[in-house]
């Protein structure tokens, strides 16, 4: 019976051990776009449509990325940025096509999350610059989701 | 007393806000230095742009509505391009609150996605189109139409069909902008001609068309050459797009759209 239950013990912390790395070693993209809709999630009730396309992928600590999107006058957008990474920080912004910063104050960065507003005063062209400001991890995955109303 | 309760309630507010807002942003940056690390626009769904529209005044979305079947294709760049139109059709009845075209569209989705393969992604969004459109709760099947376009286009990433993707978005952006130019062309506006302003979404769509030399069909060719006739006429800086250059588009748009849903 000792033996059983020393067996059984074994096996489970080995379990648990291999649930642990399974977890860390397939966080994915995946994981970031769930955290960047959790953002989103408060902004749907005020009539945001939040679309399903979304963008994604790894950066390294300081390090940025460009997004372009056609934005339409007339219409609100908020753009959402998550990681599945805890400690990370990170930051989004909205700059027109001449480079001017183009987002509403309202917008804001709070540790794994962020996000940005903005009502355009003209269609066109805009970047959304998404950054890694700050993370434990040597690559953190990264996902950025918009709503429109 | 009162003064230190709004004393207090003014500090808590503050931290709160200190607490989620990062370092400043600049206020002005270098988009050309930006080039190497800039990634893919995301096409706009139709009704993105419908929307815009519809805050510039009241529209007419029943006489936009379209539910002819269509012909059956067999070549699949052809189903993907109509594929894109008949998701873009399904905002446009979604505008009109048209629910009996809004199933129909649900069942011609679910066909056009079975012959090209990816049927079984999307045979749960076409019935909850459908019975979204029967309890007209018209959110859903924005939300539904939307969940299409991307399970479909998911579904061809996966089996590295991204140019059969990319012709689902281009089909939907055509017909989006046939009616966009419609509309603007009945009640002309500087507003309304401004949202045809997409030159970055142009220019994507001739970079991916010259991608595919495969695709050796009529209709594509079609739409690269409309697509160099466009360009001029969207592509103009801070000036305004006169009411002669809507007109022009609308008739390009319409006569591709035409051609994308007729046999050749």
């Amino acid at each position: 019976m000792n033996r059983l239950a020393k067996l059984l013990l074994r096996t489970t912390s080995v379990l648990a051990a291999f649930v642990v790395m399974e977890r860390t070693s397939f966080a994915s993209v995946d994981d970031a776009q769930s955290f960047a809709l959790q953002a989103a999630e408060p902004y749907v009730k005020q009539g945001f449509q939040v679309r399903e396309d979304y963008w994604g992928g790894d950066l390294g600590s300081g390090e940025k990325k460009a997004v372009r999107q056609q934005l339409f006058k007339g219409n609100e957008y908020w753009f959402w940025l998550g990681t599945e990474v805890d400690r990370a920080k990170v930051s989004v912004h909205v700059y027109d096509s001449d480079g001017k910063l183009a987002e509403e104050s309202d917008s804001w960065e709070k540790g794994h999350f962020a996000a940005a507003h903005i009502v355009p005063k003209t269609t066109g062209s805009y970047f959304i610059i998404v950054s890694v400001e700050e993370s434990p991890e040597d690559r953190t995955h990264w996902a950025l989701v918009y709503g429109f109303r | 007393m009162m003064p230190f309760i709004k004393h207090l309630a003014l500090a808590v507010v503050c931290g709160l806000t200190s607490s989620v807002q990062g370092a400043q942003a600049p206020q002005h940056i270098n988009i050309n230095q930006l080039s190497t690390t800039v990634e893919d626009v995301v096409v706009p769904l139709p009704n993105e742009i419908f929307g815009a529209l519809n805050k510039l005044g009241a529209v007419n979305w029943k006489e936009h509505v379209r539910s002819d079947k269509g012909p059956n294709f067999t070549e699949r760049p052809r189903i993907a391009l109509l594929l894109g139109t008949v998701i873009a059709d399904g905002f446009i009845a979604v505008q009109a609150e048209d629910a009996p075209t809004v199933k129909d569209i649900g069942q011609r989705v679910l066909a056009l996605a079975k012959g090209i393969g990816v049927g079984n992604s999307i045979t749960p969004h076409a019935k909850a189109i459908i019975e979204a459109a029967d309890k007209r709760n018209w959110e859903n099947v924005r939300l539904e139409l939307d969940r299409t376009q991307s399970s479909v286009q998911q579904a061809m990433n996966e089996v590295h069909d991204e140019k059969l993707s990319q012709l689902v978005s281009l089909g939907g952006w055509l017909r989006g902008t046939e009616v966009l130019t419609s509309v603007v062309k009945q009640h002309f506006s500087a507003d309304g001609a401004e949202l045809l302003h997409q030159p970055d979404l142009l220019a994507y769509f001739q970079t991916r068309l010259k991608a595919m030399p495969e695709f050796n069909l009529p209709i594509i060719h079609q739409i690269q050459d409309a697509l160099i006739e466009v360009k001029p006429l969207i592509d103009v800086g801070n000036a305004r797009i006169p009411a002669e250059s809507v007109k022009k588009v609308n008739e390009i748009t319409t006569r591709l759209g035409s051609g994308i849903v007729t046999r050749d």
